[in-house]
């Protein structure tokens, strides 16, 4: 763990490279005793630099953009659904964690009848996939301008807005096409998509007219940073950064290369969200798996199949979850089936991913049973014993605590492979009889069967 | 203003390792295979340097202990591991066979030169460049090993697993028949590397050696592969030549996942592959080369995929 603070550290500036560019007067004027106290809560995050009265201008842009994220935050949508993107701070999960999961939008088109449109929002408006106790879901809608018409247009956006007040992105390459969506939904915030150097300040003068985020299009990288400045000369500055592209190779180098320009400072016209069109590139699947993976914020596909949106939500659970935090389990006394007085009680550890794979195989082994889950504060079975975190005065204490022997009518348990060397001084503290099963849990279904003689 | 691309600040390079060995190698495989070699970030560069990642297909010597939904497309050809090899080989392309040895997991194996048997009989059914996993019981393992190391002797073959409580069978093995070890750690940077320093102490070649940093199933842990193999890439860009090796990964759960095993009839199928192509495609993004699949339809997609990410256009700049 010890290089992963390093790799944090490039992301801001360090308190005396600040207080180089302060004053040095301690004036006090800030609120802070001196300018190294000051310069210190800049670095934190916890002061803003405009508190300071004498900042020459150099050291204003300096400040301004090293305690702004490196991404910008944008919020897509009004609401309870509203999409929060952006605010990111690194490029690998591990150095910190990725903090707003992307924004999954299900495309309609102006060519569906409204009928079709609306089967399609209320979907992502009512399907809901809980796992881990957190409900997942797709979070909005994409309307594409493809007949070309405003007024064909019009009706798709009004027919999703009759159904739901989901987040929109409207993809319109035409003004005056994005303009008759905007005249339905634009009090929402929906996404304005896109704008290019052809016509960047017409979908500008949109964007402000009204307050939306605006996304931008171009060939290159290096074109694509010239229209995010010619964008906030225009006074737009919720700038998302359209990288779809028929190559996911390309998708792929260039969602890096943003990512790392932006949290490098580098260059501070990329350090907006990513926009992925995942149609784009004709693998759909894989450029959903890309995009969630390596920094994409808005995605946006057509027709997604049941397995499809399963596997991808769960996805993007686990690429968000924060990493310096295992998953844990509330300890207690779990069911699996419906367990008798002679079932068995098997013990483990409140991780997650313990928990979760042992249930798993216990279900498919069809033998009802108890878990017995102890507090580890997270921990797996093996770090757990090697730490001295799983005690026998811990599986004494559950065994008490959840009323055991009121549910069972034996005194066997059956404790982890792993945590074989604490079997005796299990025993002598419980008083029950321990069973050592197997290491890893796709054996247990065959230690049942084999060991267990209820 | 120019050349906005990816940031290099990369000194290390990832060793490259050879699976397989042509006739001309004193093998009988119809060609070998190469991973690792990479010296940036997994599909970084257009085009991107090392070699492109692998889909093994997985199979076993005991269907009983394998995921039903799996066996199920693979019909009675189960119960002869030749015959489901060939088969997989001649409808499902992939680009290695994965051979799980599982029948030496059931209690009191002692069938040492039926192993033999089995691993011959693969070898003659398909060409492809083979990755055998033996036993995991200190008790039998050195025979397997052994016997499968001789059987395979000149095939240069990936065997696998070592562990940290149980190498030196396996490396023994590797070495005295000219093959490569899998070397599996429990999803921890700093243990992955002391395995790769022990197996180095008993004489085995950094480059006779894969990274299994192992693999928790989507939704089931599989963040904190994801993590530990883009940190072990990470450190081996950065420098650190004890983990400069190549990694395999396989979220060898996938197909008995909850999800997976109370979807309903129509929607399993094309779940089960999702949930192994949404961890095995993020895998080869965080830096493994060999990803392990063991429905037979998640290898086209996955190969299809990899590619795309793989083969870029240049079209002058980013």
């Amino acid at each position: 763990m010890a290089n992963q603070k390093e790799e944090c550290d490039h992301m801001a500036l360090k308190p005396l490279e600040i207080y180089k560019l302060l004053p040095k007067k301690n004036c006090k004027e800030c609120g802070d005793p001196t300018c190294l106290t000051f310069a210190m809560k800049l670095a934190g995050g916890k002061a803003k630099p405009e508190a300071c009265p004498y900042l020459d201008e150099n050291a204003k842009t300096i400040l301004g953009a090293s305690t702004r994220p490196p991404v910008r935050k944008i919020r897509i949508g009004v609401g309870e659904r509203a999409v929060t993107i952006g605010e990111e701070l690194v490029q690998f999960r591990h150095e910190k964690s990725f903090f707003h999961e992307p924004g999954i939008f299900m495309a309609v088109t102006d060519l569906m009848t409204p009928g079709a449109i609306q089967e399609r929002v209320i979907f992502v408006r009512d399907e809901i996939l809980t796992r881990v106790g957190t409900d997942l879901r797709l979070n909005g809608i994409a309307v594409r301008s493809v007949n070309g018409s405003p007024t064909a247009f019009t009706k798709a956006v009004e027919a999703v807005e009759a159904v739901a007040d989901l987040p929109e992105v409207l993809m319109a390459g035409d003004p005056a096409v994005m303009e008759a969506g905007l005249s339905v939904c634009g009090n929402y915030r929906p996404l304005l998509h896109a704008a290019t150097s052809s016509q960047y300040w017409e979908m500008c003068r949109l964007a402000k007219k009204y307050a939306c985020p605006l996304a931008i299009r171009a060939d290159s990288l290096d074109a694509l940073a010239e229209l995010s400045g010619l964008c906030s000369a225009e006074g737009i500055e919720n700038l998302v950064l359209d990288l779809s592209s028929l190559s996911l190779s390309e998708q792929l180098n260039r969602s890096t290369a943003v990512r790392q320009h932006a949290v490098s400072r580098k260059t501070p016209a990329l350090g907006h969200p990513v926009c992925i069109d995942t149609a784009v590139s004709g693998l759909p699947d894989a450029a959903l798996i890309a995009g969630v993976t390596k920094f994409g914020s808005v995605l946006i596909c057509d027709d997604l199949s049941s397995a499809s949106r399963k596997a991808l939500l769960v996805l993007r659970q686990n690429i968000y979850t924060d990493p310096q935090k295992p998953i844990q389990i509330t300890p207690g006394l779990y069911r699996v089936g419906s367990p008798g007085k002679d079932a068995p009680v098997l013990l483990t550890v409140n991780f997650s991913l313990t928990f979760f794979t042992l249930q798993g195989y216990l279900e498919a082994s069809r033998v009802p049973c108890f878990m017995l889950i102890v507090d580890t504060e997270g921990l797996s079975v093996l770090t757990a014993v090697a730490s001295g975190k799983l005690q026998e005065t811990l599986v004494r204490d559950a065994i008490a605590k959840y009323n055991l022997s009121a549910e069972v009518a034996h005194k066997r348990l059956i404790i982890p492979g792993y945590a074989a060397p604490l079997s005796g001084r299990i025993e002598d503290a419980t008083g029950w009889k321990v069973l050592v099963g197997p290491r890893d849990a796709a054996d247990i279904s065959e230690f049942l069967e084999k060991e267990w003689k209820g | 203003m120019m050349g906005v691309s990816t940031l290099s600040e990369w000194t290390g390079r990832i060793g490259e390792l050879v699976i397989g060995a042509t006739a001309k190698d004193g093998g009988t495989r119809s060609h070998s295979v190469t991973i690792g070699g990479e010296e940036d970030l997994p599909y970084i560069g257009i085009p991107p340097s090392g070699h492109r990642p692998l889909v093994a297909y997985e199979l076993s010597d005991d269907p009983e202990l394998w995921p039903a939904a799996a066996t199920r497309f693979i019909g009675d050809r189960v119960h002869d591991t030749a015959e489901w090899v060939a088969h997989a080989d001649r409808e499902y392309q992939p680009d290695l066979i994965r051979l799980y040895l599982s029948s030496t997991r059931e209690r009191n194996f002692s069938d040492i030169s039926r192993i033999g048997e089995t691993v011959e009989s693969v070898l003659q059914a398909t060409e492809l460049p083979l990755i055998i996993e033996g036993s995991n019981d200190p008790a039998i393992d050195s025979a397997v090993f052994q016997k499968i190391g001789e059987a395979a002797e000149g095939e240069r073959i990936l065997l696998g697993t070592a562990e940290a409580g149980h190498y030196r069978s396996v490396a023994a093995a590797a070495m005295a028949y000219g093959h490569s070890v899998i070397a599996q750690s429990p999803i921890d940077i700093n243990l992955a590397k002391q395995l790769n320093i022990l197996l180095r102490e008993t004489g085995l070649s950094p480059d006779r050696i894969a990274i299994d940093p192992y693999t928790g199933a989507l939704g089931y842990g599989f963040e904190y592969s994801y993590s530990v193999m883009e940190r072990i890439r990470y450190s081996a860009l950065k420098g650190d030549s004890d983990l400069a090796m190549p990694m395999i990964s396989s979220a060898i759960d996938s197909l008995v996942v909850k999800e997976v095993r109370e979807a309903d009839e129509g929607d399993a199928c094309p779940t089960a592959i999702a949930w192994e192509i949404y961890a095995m495609l993020p895998a080869t993004i965080a830096g493994a080369s060999i990803v392990c699949v063991r429905h037979p339809l998640s290898i086209e997609p996955l190969k299809t995929a990899i590619a795309a990410l793989w083969n870029g256009e240049p079209k002058g700049g980013m």
